[in-house]
């Protein structure tokens, strides 16, 4: 707990936390984000599936998307860093909080072990007549972690 | 009223219900607005370039309809359960009239635009802007309710 105050009493989370305006800003900032690139990780899984945008190639759909995803998450990810550090304290002890964590480093995992078989291999994945498994494996648990992520996310405000 | 009660007191007695709405209510607005977003992006000419905005309407809009009705349906629920707070809150009624204009924006303007065979690249970029404009403001609205009582 003692680290969970020395990170809230940071001279600029203070005033964050203080200030009326900039709490619900970013976290607006936060779920903005969620609904504009959650749409884009939504559509590259489902096109990996083979179940819409049938029209692009997965080249199409994976690397036009691949800027504004990253440029999405990067956002997401500090503004709920700082929504989580401005009250460490109360997040602390929260174990919702602590599972989101494990589902972000488990989303870390994904992209380590996919990109270099599916996500940079798009050409290839096109060439085949039947999307491959592991393409499709790659969506399935990339819809179920955002999906559990979301969910912790949400229940980290029910825990007390 | 009868119905309103029962199902407002159906969120606040039982402990998961009110955190269940809420999910499917955020949930449900990250996919329908998420699809919306696709086609303002193929519009703004970003990304899904090999494709005309019109067939990324088609792919989306269904995705689009169900997810807003979850939206919808849920954030009446959630409504019916604290309808005292609501009623006196200086935000939610700005958020019910962006959420208005952005629905039937999206469903006559945006829609027509985004069908239309070879529209002006500035009438394309400026609709897709108001469009996100219009569901950034519905999701501030959404936050700056829950925390400007």
């Amino acid at each position: 707990m003692d680290i969970a105050h020395s990170i809230q009493s940071i001279g600029f989370l203070v005033a964050f936390s203080e200030s009326v305006l900039a709490y619900p800003i970013v976290l607006s900032i936060h779920l903005t984000c969620i609904a504009l690139f959650g749409g884009m990780i939504l559509a590259t899984d489902l096109r990996l599936l083979g179940l819409t945008f049938k029209s692009l190639t997965i080249t199409d759909v994976v690397t036009s998307l691949r800027p504004w995803k990253r440029i999405g998450g990067t956002i997401m990810i500090a503004m709920g860093l700082l929504l989580a550090a401005s009250e460490a304290e109360k997040y602390a002890p929260n174990p919702f909080f602590w599972a989101k964590m494990i589902i972000l480093g488990l989303i870390g995992v994904h992209a380590l072990v996919f990109r270099p078989i599916v996500y940079s291999k798009t050409e290839e994945l096109d060439r085949s007549p039947v999307i491959a498994t592991k393409a499709k494996v790659a969506a399935i648990l990339s819809l179920s972690l955002w999906t559990a992520m979301f969910v912790m996310g949400r229940l980290i405000a029910y825990w007390d | 009223m009868l119905l309103q009660n029962a199902i407002g007191d159906a969120l606040n007695n039982t402990e998961w219900a009110f955190a269940l709405a809420e999910c499917v209510h955020i949930g449900g607005f990250a996919v329908g607005v998420g699809s919306i977003v696709l086609v303002d992006f193929r519009m703004l000419n970003l990304g899904l370039r090999h494709e005309t905005a019109g067939r990324i309407l088609r792919y989306t809009e269904l995705w689009t309809v169900i997810a807003l009705l979850f939206v919808v349906f849920s954030g009446v629920a959630l409504f019916l359960s604290q309808t005292d707070i609501y009623r006196v809150n200086l935000i939610f009624p700005f958020k019910m009239y962006v959420l208005a204009a952005a629905l039937i924006y999206n469903f006559t303007v945006h829609r027509k635009v985004a069908r239309m065979e070879n529209p002006s690249p500035l009438l394309s970029r400026l609709v897709a802007t108001v469009s996100l404009l219009l569901w950034v403001s519905v999701v501030f609205g959404g936050i700056f309710t829950g925390f400007l009582v």
